[in-house]
C-alpha cells in the first residue's frame, strides 16, 4: 500500500507539464542515439550535464534517465536492419532480428523488439518499485568469486550459439576471449599484446568487433555473391501486426526475459550483455522449435530485447539505492545527481523522495513514449531496406566507419575494423559462428579479472569458487547447461542407432 | 625522458625577445581545453566546468573548447600535445596520474615535457570500511594488517596509481612494508565500494569527495578511517579525523591543474595564470567547486612547477618500494 502511495506522489511529479515534456525529449534523443551505433548513451549523458546543471534534480534525472533508457529501446533497430549491434547489450538481438529483416519481415522484427522493450521496460519498474532496496543486498553479495562463475554461466551460451559445429564455435569463443586480452592489465598494469602503441594501451573497443565481425562482414560477405538481379528485391518490409498466436509464442520469453534482464541488471557490471545472453539461449533450449532459433525466429527477438530493456533499469537499484554506479552509464548519472546536489545512497529515500519516486513514475510514462514513438517510426526506418543494394551497402559501410571513429577519433580503430571484418569474412567462408567470439570478447574481460581478483583476495587459494554458495551454484547451473545437452544428444544418438 | 634544458632555452629565448616589447598575450582564436579521457571522469569534469565558469562569468573574450581524447589514461593525448610544441591556444587537465603513468612506464612524456600553467584544487583520499567492521580507527586497520598483511584492501585503478600510491604511502608511514599491502584493483571506485559493502574486502581507499554519500551520519553503509588533509574536511566529512590527527604523519593530495604545450610563450602562462586565479574567485567557480567538493588550492606556474617535481620524487620513491620501477 506504501508503494502505492509513494507511486502516486511520483506521478504527481512526474505529470507535471515541464517533466513530461523531459521525459519525451529525453526518450526521443536517447531513441535516436541508440539507433546510431558508436554514439552511446555515455557519452550522450556526459554531454548533458551542463544543460542539467540548473534544473530542479527531479527533471534533471527524468531527462537523463530516459535518454538512457530510450538508446536501449532504440538500440535493437540497427541490429536487426543492418546487422550492426550499436551497444552490447543489442548483439542477441540480431541474431534472430536480422535474419528476419532479411526474411522481409523487418517491420514485424522492429515491432516485437518494440513490444518486449516496453514489457521488459515496464516490469522491471514495478520490480523496481517494489523490491530496489531489498535488491541492494543482492547487489553487493555478488563479489569477485561470483562474478568469475556468472561469466562461466554466461559463456556457456556458446554451446548454444555454435550453430553446427561446437569445436568451431568454441574457437571462435577462445580468439574472442584473446582478443579481451589486449591492453593494460589492471591487476598489475603490465601491457599485453599493445606492440607499443599507445592506441591499445585500453584494449580493442567492444564496437570495433561487433561491426566489423557482423556488419562489415555481412557487407562483404554480399559483395562476395555479387550478383545485382539474384537476389529477389527486400523491399517487403512485412506486416507490422502480430497474429493472436505469436503474441501467445512471445510472451513467455518475453516474461522470462524482463525478470532475468532484471535481476542480472541489478548486479553492478556487464548486466544488459548477460542478461540478453542468458535470455537467448535460455529461450533456445526451452522452445521446442529450438533448432530455428538464427534463422528468424520470433521468440530469438523478443528474450533479449526484454531482457535488455529490463537490466537497463535494474542498473538503477544499485545507484538509487546504494549510491554506486553498476556501469559507466550510471556512473556519468550519479557525477550528474551530485552536480545538482543530490547525493544517491540509503537517506536518498527519505531527503529526496521527490527524486527518487518521480524518476520511478517518469520511467512508466516514458516506456508507453517509447512504444507509441517507436510503432509508427517503424515502416519508416524500415525503408531503408528499400535502398538499392550499391546504396544500402555504402551507408552500412560509412555508418560502421562514423560509429567506431567517433569512439576514440583514431584511424587506428578504423583499421582494426577492416581486419575484423575481413576475419568475419572468413569465419562466415569457412563455418565459423560470429556470435561466440563476440560473446567471448565481452566476457573474458570480466572472467579474467575476476577470477585474479578473487584469487588474490583469498591468497591464491583456488577454493574460493566453491566455498561460495552462489558461486558454487552459478558453477552448477553452468555446468548442466553444458552437460545436459550432450547427455541428452547422446542418448537420442544411441536411441536412432537401435531403432 | 626530460627535456627541461630545451624548455629553458625556449623559455630564455622567449623572455629576452619579448624584453622591450613587452606584449601581453591574448588568445587570437578558441583555445583547445583536452581532457586526455572520455567524458565523465575527473578530468572531463575540470574541463566542461572550467570552460564553463569562465563563459558564464565573462572573464575571457575565446571560447575555451573542451575536447576528449581518452586513450591510455591520457597517454595518448599527451603524446598529441607534446607534439604541439609552441601552441598557445591548448590546455589540457591533469592531476597525479601525469607523473605517475609516466613512472610505470605506459607513456613517453612525463610532466616535464609540458608546460605547468596552473593547479586550481585539490581533493584527498580517505579509507573506508564497513559500517558494522570492528575497524574504529587508522590504527585498529593498520594493526590488523600487521598482523594479516593478506587483508584485502581495494581501489578503484590500477596498481602503481593514484590509489594505490595513497595507501602504500600510508602504510609504509605506519611502519609496515608498503609492498606488503595486498592491493586488488578494481575497474571503478564505485565496483570497490560495492565489494566492501558486500564484505568482500576488508576496506577501500578513495577520493573523500567520492565518499561523501556513503558515510552519512546514520544511514551511511560505510565509516571513514580518516583523511589525508592537514585539516578537518567541511560538510559531511567533519567528523572525519585527519591522519595527522591519528597520530600518523601522512597527508596525500589529488590535486587537479592545467598544462599546456611545451614551449608554450611566457606571455601566454602569464595569461592563463592570471585568468585561472581570478576565476578562483568568482562565484560561479565557488558554486560549482563546493558541490563537486573540490577545495581550492590555486598555484601559480612556476610554483606549480616545483610541486610537480616534488611530487614526483615522492611517487617514484613510494614505487620503488613496490618493486614497480627500478
Amino acid at each position: 500500500m506504501e508503494s502505492l502511495n509513494n507511486l502516486i506522489y511520483g506521478f504527481g511529479i512526474a505529470l507535471s507539464p515541464m517533466n513530461i515534456l523531459y521525459v519525451f525529449t529525453g526518450v526521443f534523443a536517447g531513441t535516436i542515439i541508440g539507433m546510431l551505433p558508436g554514439l552511446g548513451p555515455i557519452s550522450a549523458l556526459a554531454l548533458m550535464i551542463p544543460i542539467t546543471f540548473a534544473m530542479d534534480p527531479s527533471s534533471g534525472l527524468i531527462l537523463m534517465a530516459g535518454v538512457y533508457y530510450g538508446a536501449i529501446f532504440g538500440g535493437s533497430t540497427s541490429s536487426i536492419l543492418l546487422n550492426a549491434p550499436g551497444v552490447a547489450g543489442t548483439v542477441a538481438t540480431s541474431f534472430d532480428g536480422y535474419p528476419m529483416a532479411k526474411k522481409g519481415q523487418a517491420g514485424k522484427a522492429l515491432a516485437i523488439a518494440a513490444y518486449s522493450s516496453f514489457v521488459g521496460g515496464t516490469l522491471s519498474v514495478v520490480g523496481l518499485m517494489l523490491v530496489a532496496p531489498l535488491l541492494s543486498k543482492v547487489a553487493v553479495s555478488f563479489g569477485p568469486a561470483e562474478y568469475f562463475s556468472l561469466m562461466v554461466l554466461g559463456l556457456t551460451a556458446v554451446v548454444s550459439l555454435s550453430d553446427k559445429s561446437l569445436i568451431k564455435g568454441l574457437i571462435a569463443a577462445v580468439v574472442g576471449i584473446m582478443v579481451s586480452i589486449i591492453g593494460i592489465d589492471r591487476q598489475t598494469g603490465t601491457e599485453r599484446f599493445t606492440f607499443g602503441s599507445a592506441h591499445l594501451l585500453d584494449g580493442v573497443d567492444f564496437l570495433v568487433m561487433a561491426l566489423g565481425i557482423f556488419a562489415l562482414a555481412e557487407v562483404f560477405y554480399m559483395l562476395l555473391r555479387g550478383g545485382g538481379g539474384k537476389e529477389q528485391p527486400r523491399n517487403a518490409i512485412g506486416s507490422l501486426k502480430l497474429t493472436r498466436g505469436e503474441v501467445k509464442e512471445i510472451a513467455g520469453p518475453m516474461t522470462r526475459g524482463s525478470i532475468l534482464g532484471f535481476f542480472t541488471g541489478v548486479l553492478p557490471g556487464a548486466g544488459a550483455t548477460i542478461g540478453s545472453f542468458l535470455g537467448y539461449s535460455m529461450e533456445k533450449r526451452l522452445a521446442k522449435d529450438g533448432d530455428t532459433f538464427g534463422q528468424g525466429n520470433i521468440k530469438g527477438v523478443a528474450a533479449p530485447e526484454s531482457a535488455n530493456n529490463a537490466a537497463c533499469t535494474g542498473s538503477f537499484v544499485p545507484l538509487l539505492t546504494l549510491g554506486v554506479p553498476g556501469s559507466g552509464t550510471t556512473a556519468v548519472l550519479l557525477g550528474a545527481l551530485l552536480v545538482m546536489g543530490v547525493t544517491p545512497g540509503p537517506a536518498m529515500l527519505q531527503d529526496r523522495p521527490d527524486v527518487f519516486w518521480g524518476v520511478i513514475a517518469s520511467m512508466y510514462i516514458g516506456n508507453i513514449f517509447l512504444l507509441v514513438l517507436n510503432l509508427p517510426l517503424i515502416p519508416l526506418i524500415a525503408k531503408i531496406l528499400d535502398m538499392p543494394r550499391a546504396l544500402l551497402l555504402s551507408m552500412i559501410l560509412i555508418f560502421c566507419m562514423i560509429g567506431v571513429y567517433g569512439l576514440n577519433f583514431s584511424v587506428i580503430d578504423l583499421y582494426l575494423l577492416l581486419a575484423f571484418g575481413l576475419l568475419g569474412l572468413a569465419m562466415r567462408l569457412f563455418g565459423f559462428p560470429a556470435a561466440p567470439m563476440i560473446l567471448g570478447m565481452i566476457l573474458g574481460g570480466v572472467m579474467e579479472e575476476s577470477m585474479r581478483r578473487a584469487l588474490q583476495i583469498a591468497g591464491g587459494d583456488w577454493s574460493v569458487f566453491v566455498d561460495k554458495p552462489i558461486s558454487l551454484w552459478l558453477l552448477v547451473i553452468a555446468a548442466l547447461s553444458v552437460f545436459l545437452p550432450l547427455i541428452k544428444k547422446a542418448i537420442k544418438g544411441l536411441r536412432l542407432r537401435h531403432a | 625522458m626530460s627535456t627541461k634544458t630545451p624548455l629553458k632555452l625556449i623559455a630564455v629565448a622567449a623572455v629576452t625577445l619579448s624584453a622591450g616589447s613587452a606584449m601581453a598575450f591574448e588568445p587570437s582564436k578558441s583555445v583547445e581545453f583536452i581532457a586526455p579521457a572520455n567524458p565523465g571522469g575527473g578530468w572531463d569534469t575540470l574541463v566542461r566546468t572550467v570552460s564553463r565558469v569562465l563563459q558564464e562569468e565573462e572573464l575571457a573574450e575565446q571560447n575555451f573548447a573542451p575536447i576528449n581524447t581518452p586513450g591510455g589514461g591520457g597517454a595518448v593525448a599527451w603524446a598529441e600535445v607534446a607534439k604541439d610544441e609552441g601552441n598557445d591556444h591548448m590546455l589540457f587537465a591533469t592531476s597525479p596520474p601525469i607523473i605517475l603513468v609516466p613512472l610505470t612506464g605506459s607513456s613517453r612524456y612525463d610532466h616535464s615535457d609540458f608546460t605547468p600553467v596552473a593547479r586550481l584544487s585539490t581533493d584527498y583520499i580517505t579509507l573506508l570500511v564497513d559500517a558494522d567492521s570492528d575497524y574504529e580507527d587508522i590504527d585498529d586497520l593498520m594493526e590488523a594488517i600487521r598482523e594479516n598483511p593478506g587483508l584485502s584492501i581495494g581501489g578503484g585503478s590500477a596498481p602503481g596509481s593514484m590509489d594505490h600510491i595513497a595507501v602504500a604511502g600510508l602504510a609504509g608511514e605506519a611502519g609496515i612494508e608498503p609492498g606488503s599491502i595486498n592491493y586488488v584493483a578494481f575497474s571503478g571506485g564505485g565496483e570497490a565500494m560495492t565489494n566492501l559493502m558486500g564484505g568482500h574486502i576488508e576496506a577501500v581507499v578513495s577520493g573523500a569527495s567520492e565518499a561523501v554519500g556513503l558515510i552519512q551520519e546514520e544511514e551511511g553503509e560505510l565509516r571513514a578511517l580518516g583523511v589525508s588533509s592537514t585539516e578537518r574536511l567541511g560538510g559531511e566529512l567533519a567528523n572525519v579525523p585527519t591522519f595527522e590527527e591519528q597520530g600518523l604523519d601522512y597527508t596525500f593530495d589529488i590535486w587537479r591543474g592545467v598544462m599546456g604545450p611545451p614551449g608554450m610563450s611566457d606571455e601566454a602562462v602569464a595569461y592563463y595564470e592570471s585568468l585561472f586565479e581570478e576565476m578562483l574567485e568568482t562565484d560561479g567557480w565557488a558554486d560549482a567547486r563546493d558541490r563537486l567538493g573540490w577545495i581550492d588550492a590555486y598555484q601559480g606556474s612556476e610554483e606549480f612547477g616545483e610541486f610537480l617535481d616534488a611530487q614526483a620524487d615522492e611517487f617514484s620513491d613510494i614505487l620503488r618500494e613496490l618493486g614497480m620501477v627500478e
